[in-house]
């Protein structure tokens, strides 16, 4: 599993690893009932506290985003339809919300920036 | 080879009450935190703030004024070998018997401790290239400090002290002692605690913070916490309405005009805080959140805030 640690953008480490565990969910990078690395393999993969690790890992069982199998295996959970698609909205709208701000403070019309959006879609898409 | 610490107390430090007076001079003035088992905690503090102080007191080196300090459950005062053996510490200024080469002394310290670990220390001494035959007494600054940790970790402690052991060394060799103290605590629960300016090496491993600020506490919190309490602000007002100054007990500090204000703030909740912010100034707030070395003259302030109300 590839995730990157930035350790002084003030982001806490285990916010960090859970934002990159549920966007490697929902774009299919980690397929449902992929395992896990244990807490400690990945504490020593990215030079982290244990219980960074598992604090994170802790809040995505209780999100529904991994679950534990026989014992201690931590795996990726099969999701439903509707939270998956939700899942893949959510860090979009998280961008978004970033660039209408930004709309807004330089006065793009809405219209200009849902079209500079298409645009990008399509450019970034071919 | 893995034996956990036979006894892991489940706080190895706590600290109540605590005075250390040096003649006239205050050290340290009522200081009482707690730190739980397990964490890596970064012990903060500008020069003279009492962090030295603090870690002496904590393994007996000095006894306190007046409050207390309990060490792996035991007052520092009364330490004994049953403490001892599970008690690491790196000093700023370490003390060999310098005539010696590094692997004598090494072997010497070893003599002391029941459950040396040669092991580890022939793994350490490698990483963190240091000669074993060369004289101590031609060590550099940096070869120094890291005898000194090796002194401090080969017996496998459940607690290890540490002040500013990584001023002298190396960038890969801070990042290579930093891995070393999280294996140590993978492997035995250790609880570490580190004074250091290097608040970018620092903010890396630890996840707690005890700060100190002219011998007074300024805060004993989970790192978590801070750096989701703490966060910078810029406010977007199209309509030119943001006032001059902001009373709001939350802002620490602020600068900008009447469109455009940055400011740093501290707040239980900055998200829900921020959008409260938004519909009242009428202005877009965006949030950064701040890094250790940003964060750190904030948890300062804390204190001075707390002295005038």
């Amino acid at each position: 599993m590839l995730l990157v640690i930035d350790h002084h953008n003030g982001v806490p480490a285990y916010r960090q690893i859970m934002e990159q565990v549920k966007f490697q969910v929902a774009s299919g990078v980690l397929a449902p009932g992929t395992e896990l690395p244990s807490t400690r393999a990945l504490s020593a993969e990215l030079s982290l506290n244990p219980m960074t690790i598992s604090k994170a890992y802790g809040l995505l069982e209780r999100e529904g985003v991994l679950e534990r199998r026989r014992g201690q295996t931590l795996t990726v959970r099969e999701q439903h339809a509707d939270d998956l698609h939700e899942q893949k909205l959510e860090p979009l709208r998280r961008h978004l919300a970033t660039a209408a701000t930004m709309a807004r403070q330089l006065g793009v019309s809405p219209t200009q920036a849902i079209k500079l959006f298409r645009e990008t879609l399509d450019s970034t898409s071919k | 080879m893995k034996t956990p610490s036979p006894f892991v107390s489940s706080e190895p430090l706590v600290v109540e009450n605590l005075s250390k007076l040096f003649g006239k001079r205050t050290a340290l003035r009522d200081v009482s935190f707690k730190i739980p088992a397990g964490r890596v905690v970064g012990l903060l503090g500008r020069n003279g703030a009492g962090k030295t102080t603090l870690l002496d007191l904590a393994c007996g080196l000095l006894l306190p004024t007046a409050g207390e300090i309990r060490t792996l459950g035991c007052a520092a005062r009364e330490l004994e070998s049953a403490q001892l053996n599970r008690l690491g510490v790196v000093r700023q200024e370490p003390r060999f018997l310098d005539w010696m080469t590094v692997r004598q002394q090494l072997e010497f310290t070893a003599s002391f401790y029941p459950h040396w670990d040669h092991a580890l220390e022939k793994r350490l001494t490698e990483m963190l290239e240091l000669d074993g035959a060369r004289r101590i007494v031609q060590l550099s600054q940096g070869d120094q400090q890291k005898l000194s940790i090796l002194l401090g970790v080969c017996h496998r402690p459940s607690l290890l002290l540490m002040d500013e052991p990584m001023s002298a060394l190396d960038p890969i060799i801070r990042a290579r002692m930093l891995d070393v103290l999280l294996e140590r605590l993978r492997d035995d629960g250790c609880t570490v605690v580190v004074s250091s300016h290097l608040l970018a090496d620092v903010e890396k491993i630890i996840d707690w913070v005890v700060c100190l600020d002219a011998g007074e506490l300024a805060v004993s919190a989970s790192f978590d916490e801070l750096q989701e309490s703490y966060a910078e602000w810029t406010l977007h007002s199209a309509t030119g309405t943001l006032p001059e100054t902001f009373s709001e007990t939350c802002v620490l500090s602020h600068e900008g005009t009447t469109k455009l204000a940055r400011m740093r703030v501290c707040a239980a909740d900055t998200a829900s805080e921020a959008e409260r912010f938004a519909s009242m100034y009428r202005a877009e707030v965006k949030s950064r959140a701040l890094s250790l070395d940003e964060m750190f003259p904030l948890l300062l302030k804390r204190r001075e805030r707390r002295a005038k109300s």
